[in-house]
C-alpha cells in the first residue's frame, strides 16, 4: 500500500517529472486542461493525455513581469511556470474564462511563449435556456475537432464512449474512497485524499483507477482513528491545490476531515455521465448539473451556501473550514453569504486564506485551535 | 523655474453634470410614478427602455456614484455588512446597496438606488452573476440571465453573434415581456439606436481632435461625456450635446488653444478604467506634468462603430453587430486591445502609456505583456498604475506620485527616441 500512496503524493507534490516520465515512456502527447470545467473526455479519446494545469511548488519570480501580484496563486504560478519553460512536455493547453483572472492566461501565454497547440474555449454559464447547453455542444465540437488535429487522427464515437466509460469508472472509485472516509474517519488523512484526488487529474485515467482499486480494500483495513476529533468538513479551494501543511494543522489541532467540497476533492468527480445517444452531448448534461454549486457558473437559483450547510448536516460535521484562495474573485463574492447563511444556522466556521507563497502556519494554527475550542465549548 | 500647467475646461461639458442628474433622480423616483425599474450588469439595459422601464447600469452607476464621492459611503456600508475588501467595488457598492435597503441602514439620497423588479445580469465576470444570485436571494427578485461573453479574438464574432443574439430573443426578451405585460416595442428599440447612432457618429467627430497636436481636449473631458454613448443612449438630448461638443472643439482647434494651459507637454495613453472615485484627484496629478491623456481602451468602447448601426432593419441583430463587430465588447481583451493600442499610438502620437490596474478588477487583460510590447516597439515609457476606480482604500497615493515622478522623467528623457515620428 505505502508504494501506491507514495507514488500519489509523489506525483501530487511533483507534477513535472511524473508527467514528463508518462510522456517520455509513451511517446504520447500532453495536453494541459484550465481547472475545473473541461470535459477531459475528449481529450482521452484523442489518445493524448489530459492533465488539469497545477499550481507550481515555487515562488513567483519571472513570472511577476507578466502577471500581477494581486491575481491568484494558480494563475501567477502557472505562468511563472510558462515563463521558466518549466512546463516544456505540455504538446497542448486548453483555457476558458472561469474568471477574470483565469481569462488573463491565456493572452498572457500565447502572446509570450505559445504552445505547440492552444485552444480558447468558450463555456457558458448555467443560466436557464435551450440556448447555453447549444453553444456549449458547437464549443465541445470545436474542442474535438481541434483534438483531432493535434492527434492527427479521427476520434470516434466510439473511442468517446469508451472514455466516458475510463473516467465514469475513476469517478465511482473516488466515489467509494470518500465513502469509506465518511464511514471510518481518520483512516485517510486529508493530504492523502488530495494527493490521491490530485493525482487522477495528472495521471493516465486508467493507471490511476488500477492503483486506487488495489488501494481500496488495503484502505478498509486500517484502524479508525476519530476518537473525540471534530467532525468538520472542507470547502472551497477553487481550482488548486491548498498546502498540505494546512490541511495537516488542520487534524493537528484535533479536527478530523470527513467529507469536503473542494475543487481537487469531491467537486472534481462529482457527477459521472449518463452516457446516451451522442457522447458530445452527455458530456454537456454533465456540464450543466448544477450541483455541486460552482460560483464561477453563474447559476443564481442553486445556492452555494445552503449546499454546503446540507453537506455539513449530513456528515454530521460540527464545522466547516473555508480555505479560501487569496484574491480569488468568486470564492471571494459568494464568502459573505455562506458565512451570513451559517451564522444564521448556528453551525461554527472557520475561513482559512490559501496564498501561493507564505504561510503564516502559527496565526493559523492559533485560528484552527481557537475554532476547534468554540466548537467544543458549544457541544 | 518649475513649469506651472492648468486644464483649459471646456465649457460643453458642464452641461453634462445635470443631464446625468436627471437620469438618476428619474431612475430613483420610477417607483412613484408607478414605472418597472430593471438593474442591469452590461448594455442589454437597451432592452428595457425599449419597453419604457427605467434601467440601472451596474459600470455607469458606480461611476456616477463614485464621481459623486459617495461610492467611500457606500464601500463602507458594504464593509460593515461582511463583503469582503478583495472584491471587485463595483460589486462591493452593490452589495453595500441592496443591504442597506433591505436593512434600512441610510444611504444618501442622491445615490440611493430602488429596489427593482428585474435584474438583468448581462455577466461579464463571476462578480455579475453573483449579485444576480444577491438580488435574487435577498429580495427574490426575478433574473434574467444574459452571457455577454468577451471575445479572446477577432474571429470568434462569427459564432458569438448568433450566441448573444438568441440570449436576447429567447431570454431576454419574453422575460420583459411578462414583467411588463406587453408584447417588446422593436420600435422603441429603433428609435433609441437611431438617437444613439447620430450621438456616436458626432462622437465619432470629436475623437479626432484628440489627434491633433495640441489637442483641445482631454480624455478628462471625454470621459465625463460619456454617458450620451452609454446609459443616456437614446435621449433626444445626446444629439445637441455632441454638436455643442464638437463646435467647441472646432473653435479651439482652429484658434489652437490647447486643453493644457500653457501647453500640452506630453500625450499619454490611458489604459484601463477611468477612476471614476478620484478623476480630478488622477486629472491634477497628470496636469501637473502638462500630460495630456488623449486615448484609452475604455472610453473607445462606447459604440465605436456607428456605422454598423442599422436602425431601419432588426434591431436586436444590429445591436448585436455592434457590440462584436463593432469592436464594443473586447477592447478589455489582449489580441483585439493589443491591435487597438498598436493603431492608437502612432495616430495619436503618443508619447507614453500609463495603465491603470484596478487592483479590484482584473478585466483588463494581459496589460504586462502590452505595455512591454509597446515600449519596445515604440520606443515610449510604460507605467503600470495599481490602484482602483473606486475603492481608496486600495492604493497608497504617495506610491502613485513617485511613480509618476519618475515615469515622466524617463518619458522626457525617451522623446527622442520614439519610433512613431
Ligand atoms: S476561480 Fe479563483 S482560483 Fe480559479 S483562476 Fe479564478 S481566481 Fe484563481
Ligand atoms: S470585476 Fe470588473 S467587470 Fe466585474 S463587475 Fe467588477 S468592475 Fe465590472
Amino acid at each position: 500500500m505505502e508504494k501506491v500512496m507514495s507514488r500519489f503524493m509523489e506525483l501530487s507534490t511533483d507534477p513535472y517529472a511524473g508527467v514528463a516520465k508518462w510522456k517520455e515512456d509513451t511517446g504520447k502527447k500532453i495536453i494541459g486542461c484550465f481547472p475545473m470545467r473541461i470535459p477531459e473526455e475528449i481529450v482521452h479519446a484523442s489518445g493524448m493525455l489530459p492533465v488539469v494545469m497545477w499550481r507550481g511548488n515555487e515562488a513567483v519570480t519571472l513570472g511577476h513581469s507578466y502577471v500581477h501580484n494581486f491575481n491568484c496563486g494558480l494563475t501567477r504560478s502557472f505562468i511563472d511556470d510558462v515563463m521558466k519553460d518549466k512546463l516544456d512536455f505540455m504538446d497542448g493547453m486548453i483555457f476558458y474564462r472561469s474568471c477574470l483572472q483565469a481569462e488573463e492566461i491565456p493572452s498572457t501565454i500565447e502572446l509570450n511563449a505559445p504552445p505547440r497547440h492552444f485552444l480558447y474555449l468558450y463555456l457558458p454559464p448555467l443560466y436557464p435556456g435551450a440556448v447555453f447547453r447549444d453553444f456549449l455542444i458547437q464549443q465541445l465540437k470545436k474542442m474535438k475537432e481541434n483534438l483531432e488535429a493535434w492527434a492527427g487522427k479521427e476520434i470516434t464515437e466510439d473511442a468517446l464512449n469508451n472514455s466516458i466509460e475510463v473516467y465514469n469508472k475513476n469517478r465511482s472509485l473516488l466515489k467509494r474512497l470518500y465513502e469509506l472516509r465518511k464511514r471510518k474517519p481518520g483512516t485517510i488523512r486529508a493530504r492523502e485524499m488530495l494527493a490521491i484526488v490530485h493525482a487522477s487529474m495528472l495521471m493516465d485515467k486508467e493507471e490511476h483507477s488500477k492503483l486506487l482499486g488495489s488501494l481500496l480494500p488495503e484502505l478498509e483495513d486500517r484502524e479508525e482513528v476519530a476518537d473525540g476529533k471534530v467532525r468538520v468538513i472542507l470547502s472551497g479551494g477553487l481550482c488548486q491545490t491548498p498546502h498540505t501543511a494546512i490541511l495537516d494543522l488542520i487534524e493537528e489541532a484535533g479536527m478530523v476531515v470527513v467529507d469536503d467540497d473542494i475543487y481537487i476533492g469531491s467537486r472534481y468527480f462529482a457527477n459521472e455521465v449518463t452516457p446516451g445517444n451522442d457522447p458530445l452531448e452527455s458530456l454537456a448534461d454533465r456540464y450543466m448539473k448544477k450541483t455541486p454549486p460552482d460560483p464561477t457558473m453563474g447559476d443564481w437559483k442553486t445556492l452555494w451556501s445552503d449546499y454546503m450547510v446540507d453537506k455539513v448536516r449530513e456528515n454530521n460535521a460540527k464545522g466547516m473550514v473555508s480555505l479560501l484562495v487569496k484574491f480569488c474573485p468568486p470564492h471571494l463574492c459568494y464568502y459573505p453569504d455562506i458565512k451570513r447563511t451559517f451564522d444564521k444556522e448556528g453551525i461554527p466556521e472557520v475561513m482559512i486564506e490559501v496564498e501561493h507563497e507564505v504561510v503564516s502556519v502559527e496565526q493559523m494554527r492559533t485560528r484552527l485551535q481557537a475554532f476547534v475550542e468554540v466548537i467544543r465549548g458549544g457541544a | 523655474m518649475v513649469q506651472e500647467f492648468k486644464l483649459n475646461r471646456l465649457e460643453t461639458t458642464r452641461l453634462m453634470g445635470p443631464m446625468v442628474d436627471k437620469h438618476w433622480k428619474e431612475l430613483r423616483t420610477a417607483k412613484e410614478r408607478g414605472e418597472k425599474v430593471a438593474w442591469c450588469s452590461g448594455v442589454p439595459f437597451i432592452f428595457a427602455y425599449a419597453m419604457d422601464m427605467k434601467c440601472h447600469f451596474m459600470a455607469g452607476y458606480s461611476a456616477y456614484c463614485a464621481g459623486r464621492k459617495a461610492g467611500e459611503h457606500v464601500l463602507e456600508i458594504a464593509d460593515s455588512t461582511g463583503e469582503l475588501p478583495d472584491t471587485c467595488s463595483y460589486h462591493r457598492m452593490h452589495m453595500g446597496m441592496a443591504e442597506a435597503v433591505k436593512r434600512g441602514i441610510p444611504v444618501r439620497e442622491d445615490v440611493v438606488l430602488p429596489i427593482p423588479d428585474l435584474m438583468i445580469a448581462g455577466r461579464v465576470c463571476p462578480e455579475m452573476s453573483h449579485y444576480a444570485e444577491a438580488l435574487y436571494r435577498k429580495f427574490g427578485i426575478q433574473v434574467a440571465g444574459i452571457e455577454l461573453m468577451t471575445p479572446y479574438q477577432e474571429s470568434d464574432y462569427e459564432f458569438l453573434e448568433p450566441y448573444l443574439e438568441r440570449q436576447f430573443k429567447e431570454i431576454l426578451i419574453p422575460t420583459l415581456e411578462e414583467i411588463c405585460g406587453k408584447p417588446f416595442d422593436y420600435d422603441h428599440m429603433r428609435e433609441i439606436l437611431r438617437v444613439l447612432k447620430k450621438t456616436a457618429t458626432i462622437r465619432n467627430d470629436c475623437l479626432e481632435y484628440f489627434k491633433k497636436v495640441p489637442s483641445p481636449w482631454t480624455l478628462w473631458d471625454y470621459g465625463v461625456s460619456l454617458a450620451p454613448v452609454i446609459y443616456l443612449m437614446g435621449k433626444p438630448e445626446t444629439i445637441p450635446y455632441y454638436e455643442k461638443l464638437r463646435a467647441e472643439l472646432e473653435e479651439r482647434s482652429k484658434k489652437n488653444i490647447p486643453a493644457i494651459l500653457p501647453e500640452e507637454k506630453h500625450r499619454v495613453f490611458w489604459d484601463g478604467w477611468l477612476p471614476w472615485g478620484f478623476l480630478g484627484h488622477f486629472s491634477r496629478k497628470l496636469t501637473s506634468y502638462g500630460a495630456n491623456p488623449i486615448s484609452g481602451r475604455y472610453p473607445w468602447e462606447m459604440f465605436p462603430r456607428p456605422d454598423l448601426i442599422d436602425p431601419e432593419g432588426d434591431p436586436v441583430h444590429t445591436f448585436v453587430k455592434a457590440l462584436y463587430t463593432g469592436t464594443m465588447l473586447g477592447n478589455n481583451m489582449a489580441k483585439p486591445g493589443l491591435s487597438l493600442i498598436d493603431r492608437i499610438i502612432p495616430e495619436y502620437q503618443i508619447d507614453g502609456l500609463i495603465f491603470f490596474t484596478a487592483k479590484s478588477c482584473r478585466i483588463w487583460k494581459s496589460q504586462l505583456t502590452i505595455l512591454e510590447k509597446m515600449e519596445r516597439k515604440y520606443g515610449i515609457p510604460g507605467l503600470c498604475l495599481e490602484a482602483d476606480m473606486a475603492d481608496p482604500k486600495m492604493f497608497s497615493d504617495a506610491q502613485i506620485d513617485t511613480r509618476l515622478n519618475a515615469f515622466f522623467e524617463v518619458l522626457e528623457a525617451r522623446k527622442e527616441k520614439r519610433r512613431w515620428v
